[in-house]
């Protein structure tokens, strides 16, 4: 519930499209228990009255034709009022979880597999929206309809009021908790479950030619078909106390109506109540029931959302662990990048770099060599401020980085990591992410730099060419090579090369050397690679071992 | 996007029917259920009449009506637990046939060649098989019964009350009947909406998976606020589509409202008019306790339908789902294809190979990779396999190990590779592909896919000739640390090695590697092959690499040039400087 509050700023900007669907269900709910009441009294009365055609007809058969279309056009009102402030929530809630995790990346939590991430933006959000309209809504609707006929009850019938009043507020209160308490954890592991189900799935087919490869097909089967039952188990666990309660809640409108039918009668024997009126109360109180047969479905739906906000709020109120300072230095124009000292190691794991020193030279090329896990990669990793060192300081210019804006410090450095992705959109999208406002020319400039633009051009359509999700429609060599062409298309004045040829052959290799010389005339280039370097294509070679240069 | 023809909707709708076979028994007391609670309302309701009617116009005592008023609580109490036992079936059934569905699918997309260009994209199918299977939920769990009542109860209730006044039973006969009709034609609107609407879903589904994957990328390019304006702007338009629909279903609803509003307002006036005598169309007097009867059940009436307005929307989208997930992954299989695992047994004979004629192609046959190519490997030869990145190398292994399509001849140890049977064929080969996929689970759970029962120490061992162990050891938990989708936390270079070391549980008699030491530097790349080599003495190995220092180190080269496959002299014994 905690968690659920997080999101009341979000619930509030929504807050006149909640309120009118609220209403307008509401009125729905009234005018049928006023429909049913009225129609209980008029031919209870008609059938007790001794006027014959002098009775007053007039206001009843009004009254019942205009109960039958305002319950029509409201219910149509609110589904629709509802739905619409709903689904505007839910775009609320994405862009506020995109602007949540933004300051977050890279996240630090291993488990946090890809496929649960998906789950959780779009399962997780779509819960949480609607927790309003399905969850909340129905709930206050029934407690406000079954105030209103307790105290109608009251003046009545004050004995069957306290009988209706304790049974409805059990059934719309106390059920309600009892249900969320109980099937908390029952809702959680949904969750969890459909986030296994899912991860599963990539796992099958992204690993699809290794399980083929290792003839282990057998054993992926089973593990999913397991996987499915856990969730199938979590889901029947659910359903199991939603029943439950759904007959609680049936059982005290039960109790709530042979009580006031008891007290009723014992009223009309003893001339305390009219005879119409009395037929009217019953069936109105029968009519109310419909509020309440939309409570368990409710509790359900909330229990999802509220687990659903407490994953949402793990993940985007996680502290920020590398923050902006708070009045930022201006960017300095000098690019001078200046190492001192500097140490680092992932979250208490062994040092990954130790005292590591090393200044770079605006428009300086220099190539850090070094065995695997020397922490190169970790080192441009602080350079881009991603995480901070423990010991030693990083200056750019002779400024502080932890004096810098984040956004400063990304817009004079461009990254090529060795996972950079390519997005499910045309090539051309792809490139402008680096740069948005390049010109044709400046796109294949950069596609002939990363030596890729025969293919492309050799594309049917071109700058058009959509490639798939992860690149799937081009090679791992070519993949990359698109990525370079985006660094390289960004104005940033220095360069972050993470592994740039891993996927090339020997002579694109040098190629792609020879062309960095070139391309990236004037800019600082800091290049991690494992290859050898053709002579003169870097100004420096350090190497790295053991997490310092040596 | 076009909308779906009607004769998909009806194909849709039958195979979703179809699927009924799978939930069982449950289904059928879900069903049940509330047909029995139904035929006990029609009592309740007659004796409530009776108690109320018989207290307030004849003046009945309590003691007279108390028999009553028990056997009502009994009744209420005894409908309370038959909805809550058919909610329950409900949801076992439906969970039975989603699981099987989820299974069905799952094993075909296993079953099929996993670089057929029909495979889907993973994002998609994760969304198909998890939520689009999921959306199938409300179908058997709610539509389903709601339906039968709806077609039953209103015609066994006007049935019922026809004898007892015709006028009644008449406009109930009538009415709910018509009431479907009205609402199938506005459901048709809807359906055609719905679709249009699951195929947004699923789009935006995609963008979020892909934007999610390279979330950092994004924001080291500055794109934060782009990005988060976008998925804001996608959401809109989803919520703009998703309304054109309602805005329809909603009207079917509205229909049902109309008609049930109608029928207690016009069941009410009807009795009222008869009482005052203003109206004469009955043989006998009317009772209040009939006239209350018939108010009592004219909304029960219309209750089943209007059950089955609240859960019409459930038909629409499973039928919406059932067409994403066959547009997605193809036509729903009716069995489980059953799927073994391929018994490893302890072969160590080295398996020649031979190509002759061979011919590659893209997935979707658009291009050629490699045309009529020719290659003899003897059994135990090791070899490189040359060419520039995107030539083809990967393709030519994948062919080999019988992942892909192939015109022409490729023999294994003398077999062509058509005649081997799937479980001979990877107990007898093995490879390591160029993007290796980290399954959920401990690092020796992912070195162990390679032989699910191979013991610790035999992980163990693998490690360490896979250089995994060095980096492995130096984490709090070792072997047993837990990887996440896609190896997030890895280095590229230990990617491959624990992708390496799953090679070293097999014991093939060829052994095809594809890039193995690319993310290495030299040093560690030495280790690692000096290690693999002497692993490889008596096998045949095929390594495709663009380095020319791992090609030395084998047997013989050859190279990949335009389309062809070429012998190529061995590349002279240069080994890659570190600086």
């Amino acid at each position: 519930m905690k968690a659920l509050l997080t999101f009341r700023k979000l619930f509030a900007q929504q807050a006149r499209g909640l309120a009118l669907a609220l209403l307008l269900s509401l009125i729905a709910v009234a005018s049928g228990v006023a429909l049913l009441g009225t129609s209980g009294w008029f031919i209870t009365a008609a059938a007790l009255t001794t006027a014959g055609l002098a009775f007053n007809l007039f206001v009843p058969s009004s009254m019942v034709r205009g109960f039958s279309f305002i319950r029509i056009l409201a219910r149509y009102g609110e589904r629709l009022s509802g739905h619409n402030a709903t689904l505007k929530l839910l775009s609320d809630i994405r862009g506020w979880l995109f602007a949540r995790l933004f300051p977050r990346l890279p996240l630090r939590d291993r488990s946090l597999r890809h496929g649960d991430l998906v789950s959780r933006l779009t399962a997780d959000v779509d819960a949480l929206d609607t927790a309003f309209l399905v969850a909340i809504g129905p709930i206050v609707a029934a407690v406000i309809i079954g105030l209103t006929l307790t105290t109608v009850l009251g003046f009545l019938l004050p004995l069957a009021a306290i009988v209706y009043g304790l049974s409805f507020a059990l059934a719309v209160i106390v059920v309600p908790v009892a249900l969320v308490i109980a099937s908390r954890t029952a809702g959680k592991l949904n969750v969890a479950r459909a986030a296994d189900a899912r991860a599963a799935v990539l796992d099958g087919i992204e690993g699809h030619a290794d399980l083929t490869i290792f003839g282990v097909l057998g054993t992926a089967q089973s593990g999913f078909t397991a996987t499915a039952q856990r969730l199938s188990d979590a889901k029947g666990q659910l359903s199991t106390l939603t029943a439950a309660a759904g007959f609680a809640v049936q059982a005290l409108a039960a109790i709530a109506l042979i009580g006031s039918l008891w007290l009723g009668l014992q009223a009309l024997s003893a001339d305390q109540i009219d005879g119409a009126v009395l037929a009217g109360l019953l069936l109105a109180i029968l009519g109310s029931f419909e509020a309440t047969s939309a409570i368990v479905r409710s509790v359900g739906k909330l229990t999802t959302a509220m687990a659903a906000a407490e994953r949402l709020t793990a993940i985007a109120e996680g502290p920020i662990l590398v923050s902006d300072p708070v009045s930022p230095a201006a960017l300095p124009a000098d690019t001078t990048i200046a190492v001192n000292g500097v140490s680092f190691a992932y979250d208490g794991g062994a040092p990954v770099l130790s005292e590591t020193s090393l200044t770079v030279a605006p428009g300086e090329h220099v190539a850090i060599v070094g065995p695997s896990g020397a922490g190169k990669s970790s080192l441009l990793s602080l350079l881009l401020r991603l995480a901070d060192p423990q010991a030693g300081q990083i200056t750019l210019g002779g400024t502080d980085l932890m004096a810098l804006n984040q956004a400063d410090v990304h817009r004079s450095m461009a990254l090529l990591s060795q996972d950079s992705p390519l997005f499910n959109d045309s090539i051309r999208a792809n490139l402008l992410i680096a740069n948005e406002n390049a010109d044709d020319d400046a796109l294949w400039d950069s596609l002939s730099s990363a030596g890729i633009a025969d293919f492309i051009r050799a594309l049917p359509n071109g700058l058009h060419t959509v490639v798939g999700e992860g690149g799937r429609t081009v090679s791992v060599g070519q993949a990359r090579r698109l990525c370079l062409a985006r660094a390289l298309l960004s104005d940033a004045p220095i360069l972050l090369l993470d592994e740039p040829t891993s996927a090339l052959d020997r002579v694109a290799e040098v190629g792609f050397f020879e062309t960095l010389r070139t391309a990236a005339r004037g800019r600082t280039v800091i290049v991690v690679t494992h290859a050898a370097i053709p002579d003169g294509s870097v100004d420096r070679v350090v190497t790295m071992g053991n997490g310092r240069l040596v | 996007m076009t909308t779906k023809a009607p004769d998909q909707s009806r194909l849709d709708g039958k195979t979703l029917s179809g699927l009924r076979r799978f939930g069982g028994g449950w289904l059928y007391v879900a069903i049940g259920a509330p047909l029995l609670g139904g035929a006990l309302l029609v009592w309740q309701a007659w004796i409530l009449s009776s108690v109320v009617g018989d207290a307030i116009q004849d003046g009945a005592s309590l003691d007279v009506l108390a028999p009553g008023v028990i056997t009502i609580l009994a009744l209420l109490l005894v409908r309370a637990a038959l909805s809550a036992i058919g909610d329950r079936a409900g949801t076992a059934g439906s969970e039975a046939i989603k699981r099987t569905v989820r299974s069905l699918l799952f094993s075909n997309l296993l079953s099929r060649s996993p670089r057929a260009a029909d495979q889907p994209q993973s994002g998609a199918a994760a969304a198909a098989i998890i939520d689009q299977v999921e959306a199938l939920d409300g179908f058997f769990a709610k539509y389903l019964p709601a339906m039968i009542q709806a077609g039953l109860l209103p015609i066994a209730f006007g049935a019922i009350i026809l004898p007892l006044d015709w006028l009644a039973g008449l406009l109930f006969l009538i009415t709910a009947p018509l009431i479907p009709i009205f609402m199938a034609l506005v459901g048709w609107g809807a359906q055609i909406a719905t679709d249009r609407q699951a195929r947004a879903l699923s789009i935006l589904t995609g963008r979020f998976a892909d934007r999610l994957r390279g979330l950092l990328t994004l924001k080291l390019f500055g794109r934060d606020q782009a990005e988060t304006a976008g998925i804001v702007s996608a959401s809109d338009e989803l919520r703009k589509r998703t309304l054109k629909v309602l805005r329809i279903a909603f009207l079917s609803s509205a229909v049902l409202e109309f008609f049930a509003a109608l029928g207690v307002a016009g069941v009410a006036l009807y009795i009222g008019l008869t009482f005052i005598e203003f109206l004469h169309l009955r043989s006998s007097p009317m009772t209040l306790q009939l006239g209350l009867f018939l108010l009592l059940m004219a909304p029960e009436v219309y209750n089943p339908l209007r059950l089955l307005a609240a859960h019409y929307h459930d038909r629409a989208s499973a039928k919406a789902a059932i067409g994403e997930i066959e547009a997605q992954l193809g036509k729903l299989p009716t069995e489980i294809v059953p799927l073994a695992d391929a018994p490893h047994s302890h072969q160590t004979s080295a398996l020649g190979l031979t190509l002759a004629g061979l011919t590659l192609r893209t997935p979707d046959r658009a291009r050629v990779i490699l045309s009529d190519a020719k290659l003899t490997v003897a059994p135990g030869e090791h070899v490189a396999l040359l060419g520039p990145s995107g030539i083809g190398k990967s393709t030519l292994l994948e062919a080999i190990a019988r992942l892909r399509d192939y015109d022409g001849q490729i023999d294994i140890g003398q077999r062509p590779l058509t005649d081997w049977a799937e479980n001979d064929l990877r107990d007898g080969i093995t490879m390591l592909g160029q993007k290796p996929r980290i399954f959920a689970g401990s690092m020796a759970d992912n070195i162990a896919l390679a032989r699910p029962n191979a013991t610790a120490a035999e992980i163990r061992r693998a490690a360490e000739l896979a250089h995994v162990a060095a980096f492995a050891d130096a984490l709090p938990e070792g072997l047993d640390t837990l990887l996440g989708d896609g190896g997030l936390g890895l280095s590229g270079g230990q990617v491959q090695r624990i992708a390496l070391a799953r090679i070293y549980l097999r014991d093939a008699g060829l052994i095809l590697l594809d890039e193995p030491t690319a993310h290495l530097d030299a040093a560690l790349e030495a280790a690692v092959l000096d290690d693999l080599q002497r692993f490889a003495r008596g096998r045949t190995l095929i390594i495709a690499t663009h380095s020319e220092a791992v090609a030395s180190r084998m047997g013989k080269a050859w190279r990949i040039a335009g389309e062809s496959l070429l012998s190529t002299p061995m590349p002279a014994n240069a080994k890659r400087s570190i600086a």
